[in-house]
């Protein structure tokens, strides 16, 4: 099958080395929030205070800022903004791009410096690229996780669902 | 590429909806919110302009609970329509693991179904992908439109090569809902079977 059609399969191990990870970004920087994204909009993992009820949409949107700074990039010629920074009154985010596939994004306020926030968040990236990679090379086959009668049962799901 | 978090058990899904301006994709989400069930559906999130034109995307969360242990959700996108957006088009298409194209059926709209369904090849094989293999289901919405000015269906096959690629096709009139659940139902099978 063709690789970019493959799904990323994220094992139990490497998602506690990912929520490790975002749990010490967070306290080392005193940010409120950090979440780890696929490119797609999907949250792989979310660490900070409170139980945020919007996570989906945030991911969603920030995905697409960031998507967009992209094809942004391109037309000034330039690889990729590989980060970005929004200041808010309150609150400000920080988003980091880990190797064209996953996206960190840090919610700080302004009790936390920026300088700071940048300097960990490339230690983290770092951290999370490598797990990135032993990801990617595990190639473990799709009915190992899922299960050979998934698609059967998924698609009785779809038509109980989605009926008219 | 669809993402499996084994540890939380969690199967994500992306699909987006692409065609021209104003044939329907918005339409098509706001049906899809109005009637699936509440612990199903997620807010339906728009960046639109003031005169309700798509600007970046819609945005609707499904859950389809857990299948098999696993929780499974669908992210449902609409591209904004019009030419001036393709760049933003490219961005809401990253990451995507499935395709609505959504066609409007008046004879006066072909040539822009047909540039929209071109430029959406393109993006897909930028994205390394291959466009053949990629999960794409076609629907002709506006089924409804006067006689005069209705594309019969027959030449929008020919012109957006429907049969030659093997798509499901759906005929559709998303303002009422007909056909919007069978276009569902059509694209998240195709996903599911490329999971």
């Amino acid at each position: 099958m063709d690789p970019q059609l493959t799904s990323i399969i994220v094992p139990t191990e490497e998602l506690r080395h990912i929520e490790e990870c975002l749990i010490r970004l967070v306290e080392d920087t005193g940010s409120d929030y950090a979440l780890l994204l696929d490119k797609s909009g999907q949250v792989i993992s979310s660490q900070g205070d409170g139980d945020r009820q919007d996570i989906t949409a945030l991911g969603a949107l920030i995905a697409g800022v960031f998507a967009s700074s992209r094809e942004v990039a391109k037309l000034l010629r330039e690889r990729d903004f590989r980060a970005s920074f929004q200041q808010g009154v309150r609150e400000n985010i920080f988003i980091a791009l880990i190797e064209e596939q996953w996206i960190l994004c840090i919610i700080f306020n302004k009790g936390t410096h920026i300088g700071l926030v940048k300097v960990l968040t490339k230690k983290a990236t770092d951290e999370l690229a490598s797990v990135l990679e032993r990801v990617r090379q595990q190639h473990k086959a799709r009915d190992e996780v899922l299960g050979s009668s998934f698609r059967t049962s998924m698609e009785d799901t779809i038509d109980l669902l989605f009926r008219d | 590429m669809a993402l499996i978090n084994v540890a939380a058990r969690e199967i994500h899904c992306k699909i987006v909806y692409y065609g021209p301006g104003m044939c329907g994709k918005t339409t098509n989400l706001r049906y899809i919110h109005s009637q699936v069930p509440k612990e199903v559906k997620g807010d339906l999130l728009s960046i639109a302009t003031e005169t309700e034109r798509t600007l970046f995307f819609d945005f609707l969360p499904l859950d389809l609970g857990k299948v098999r242990g696993f929780q499974t959700r669908f992210h449902l996108y609409t591209v904004p329509g019009q030419v001036l957006y393709e760049r933003t088009r490219v961005a809401v298409l990253n990451g995507a693991d499935g395709v609505v194209f959504v066609a409007d059926s008046n004879k006066s709209k072909m040539q822009e179904n047909v540039n929209s369904l071109k430029e959406l090849a393109q993006n897909i094989t930028r994205q390394n992908k291959r466009f053949a293999e990629f999960p794409i289901v076609m629907q002709y919405n506006k089924r409804d439109l006067p006689k005069e000015v209705l594309a019969p269906v027959p030449t929008m096959d020919h012109f957006l090569g429907v049969t030659r690629m093997h798509w499901p096709r759906v005929e559709a009139v998303a303002t009422v809902g007909t056909g919007v659940f069978e276009t569902l139902r059509a694209i998240s099978r195709a996903v599911i079977s490329k999971l």
